[in-house]
């Protein structure tokens, strides 16, 4: 049977994404979170993200409400006791993740399949909290969640095949791609991507190239929509760093030592897009402005 | 004999219950929001209210369970066992090149109807739903019939529905110009026949079905021979919100200028164009003539665009048949709007059409020959009934079984 309501836990960025493309296709949301402001703050930026489809003649204004529709905002995890499927998105963090966990093995009936959408914490150590499982799943989602047609399915150390299978099913629902992977720090994509963006800045701290170049380099030569020097600060250079210094400890190997420009750049709070300036400069609308005058010295 | 029609959508299933003695419809209605716990089921008897309900229907063979109890309930149903049906007829939208006529159903045709997903990503996995719920719920006792949009067009020549693109293309993924409603075009010429009680052999007709999607059809002997329509419903005339024909460079330049994925342009040009993309108003003929008739000069420039392009396709598939012998309106905007009809037969004069004005105002009865008794070529309108002819060829399959 398909998934007819999917609870989702956390209203922050991919919480919202995620919540808003589950309703495009159809699938009843309930958007929870700890604070009315958070979802209030999240109704408006859905909103504000549908009125830019419709800008981009992506989605009409009926389709736009049909789509609203399906949402609700609540701040009661109790309204999850009737959902198919539930989706956990809070702030990446062990033990924020495993409160929310436990309190959801608690509420929902015991055949339902629990997804978290951590891209760096362990789903084995997330399930332990819970008496199921093998019931229990990662589903990450890339941002932007609407755009990218990639979901990475996680096998957890007790997940069940059966669970897999469902999970699987699900991602086909929402009309994405699912890869398998076996649960693992950085998974397939954050763990390569965080690698490359981390020997891009080793090659500009060691003056192969210029930040420009060296981006250019990539969308040239290996069709790259972005370079990774950008990709970085798109996501938030604070947060690569902490992504970065996770999997060096999880792994402990060399390959993944965050480079000290990194770290420096962070220390002066140059955190890419949102702070205006990373290795590029930015305008408030995440805009990349001109080249001139735009690169990190180094 | 009676023979249930049913049309099945993502989250919608519309039926009929016909008896095929007197073609009468016994019972209609339909099930919306399936998927939801607050589907609402609408039903009708012939002759008796309408009943409205709403329930948790969460699949479509919920939703067909409904549906038969609906026609079984003893107060308010038509029918006092499953075993009255006689066959159950499906629209299916697209039969690609595999089917020419309806056809019954079996693994075949179901597999068939699975391998045109690609081209009718909305319609054909729906239709296909139903036809698995029917099965489920009745068994493979009862005959089922898919009845194909595009059959009718199957008869087209190459010269019409190829594309002068490269001959690959076709070869390789079967890129061609289908056409649609052709149950529709179908329907109203053979109607024309049993008004006229003359055969269309020999005949050049052009039938337009104008409605929130439109098309125009050359019929040739009582064949489809051309159709505005293409390998989608996007082809052709100005539609409520389709464009229409355009010049296929403007994708490419759109999507560079504006940013846009194939998939935003797509919905652009199927879902923002047409009537509403034009006048920023609405994609209702009937408000575009409101706003036209307040001087809104958007509304006008629309509903002008619209009526020259209606022209423009008659008059090219008089070109085509080197004449034209009847014209044949239907589909709810020209079985309504006489304001539609008359703004494009004026400037069809040339052809020696000449249209009888008040009987162009009249409102009954619907079905009416409205051109003057000194034009040249008749032009009639027929309201269209998809559903009768979905019964009449699922009969005629199960009768040469």
């Amino acid at each position: 049977m398909s998934i007819a309501t999917v609870g989702v836990v956390g209203a922050g960025t991919m919480g919202r994404g995620i919540a808003v493309m589950l309703a495009e296709h159809e699938i009843e949301v309930r958007l929870i979170d700890q604070a009315m402001e958070r979802l209030q703050e999240a109704e408006k930026s859905i909103e504000a993200s549908l009125d830019k489809k419709i800008e981009k003649w992506a989605i009409t204004q009926s389709e736009k409400k049909a789509i609203l529709s399906r949402i609700t905002y609540t701040l009661d995890l109790e309204e999850l006791h009737e959902a198919d499927l539930v989706i956990e998105s809070v702030y990446e963090e062990m033990e924020v993740k495993k409160k929310v966990f436990k309190e959801l093995d608690r509420i929902c009936a015991p055949h339902i399949i629990l997804a978290t959408n951590t891209s760096t914490l362990s789903l084995t150590e997330i399930a332990a909290e819970t008496n199921r499982p093998e019931r229990m799943i990662g589903l990450h989602f890339l941002y932007p969640v609407d755009k990218i047609n990639l979901v990475e399915i996680i096998r957890g150390l007790k997940t069940s095949h059966e669970t897999y299978l469902k999970a699987s099913q699900f991602v086909e629902q929402i009309g994405k791609i699912g890869i398998q992977v076996y649960e693992s720090p950085g998974f397939v994509t954050t763990r390569l991507i965080l690698t490359l963006i981390n020997e891009a800045i080793h090659a500009l701290m060691e003056g192969v190239a210029t930040a420009e170049d060296i981006d250019l380099a990539m969308k040239l030569g290996y069709d790259f929509a972005r370079g990774p020097l950008e990709m970085a600060d798109r996501f938030g250079l604070d947060s690569v760093l902490l992504a970065m210094e996770q999997l060096f400890r999880e792994y402990g190997d060399i390959k993944f030592r965050p480079a000290p420009l990194l770290r420096k750049l962070v220390r002066a709070g140059q955190l890419g897009v949102k702070s205006g300036e990373g290795f590029f400069r930015y305008n408030e609308n995440g805009e990349r402005l001109s080249v001139n005058n735009s690169e990190v010295e180094r | 004999m009676k023979i249930l029609v049913i049309n099945c959508g993502s989250s919608s299933v519309k039926y009929q219950l016909f008896d095929m003695s007197s073609e009468n419809v016994l019972a209609k209605g339909n099930v919306e929001r399936i998927g939801m716990d607050t589907a609402i089921l609408t039903h009708q008897s012939t002759g008796k209210e309408v009943i409205k309900k709403v329930a948790q229907i969460l699949e479509h063979n919920e939703a067909i369970r409904q549906v038969l109890r609906s026609l079984l309930d003893q107060q308010t149903g038509v029918i006092s066992s499953v075993g009255e049906i006689a066959a159950v007829g499906h629209r299916v939208v697209h039969g690609g090149e595999s089917f020419s006529d309806a056809a019954l159903i079996n693994d075949e045709v179901k597999q068939s109807i699975r391998q045109y997903f690609e081209l009718a990503p909305l319609h054909n996995p729906a239709n296909l739903k139903g036809i698995l719920a029917f099965e489920e719920v009745l068994g493979r006792d009862v005959p089922m019939v898919a009845v194909f949009d595009t059959a009718f067009h199957q008869t087209m020549p190459e010269e019409s529905y190829l594309y002068a693109i490269p001959m690959v293309l076709y070869k390789r993924h079967k890129i061609r110009r289908y056409g649609f409603h052709g149950t529709s075009h179908k329907y109203v010429s053979q109607r024309l026949e049993e008004i006229t009680r003359q055969s269309n052999q020999g005949k050049k007709i052009i039938s337009c079905h104008i409605g929130n999607g439109a098309s125009i059809t050359a019929i040739l002997d009582g064949k489809s021979y051309d159709t505005s329509m293409g390998m989608t419903p996007l082809e052709g005339l100005i539609m409520g919100t389709r464009s229409g024909d355009l010049d296929p460079s403007i994708i490419g330049y759109a999507m560079e200028k504006e940013d846009l994925t194939i998939t935003e342009a797509n919905s652009m040009l199927n879902k923002h164009s047409g009537l509403v993309g034009i006048s920023g108003l609405s994609s209702d003929v009937r408000d575009i003539v409101e706003a036209m008739n307040q001087g809104h000069s958007g509304a006008r420039l629309a509903f002008n665009m619209y009526i020259k392009r209606i022209r423009k396709y008659i008059g090219a598939y008089a070109a085509e048949m080197n004449g034209v012998d009847t014209i044949i309106f239907t589909g709810g905007v020209m079985e309504n709007s006489p304001l539609v009809r008359k703004s494009v037969c004026d400037g069809l004069t040339f052809l020696g059409l000449s249209l009888d004005e008040e009987l162009n105002e009249l409102s009954a009865p619907r079905e009416r020959k409205i051109s003057s008794t000194s034009s040249r070529i008749d032009l009639y309108i027929i309201p269209t009934n998809e559903e009768l002819m979905i019964a009449r060829d699922t009969l005629r399959v199960i009768q040469s079984m």
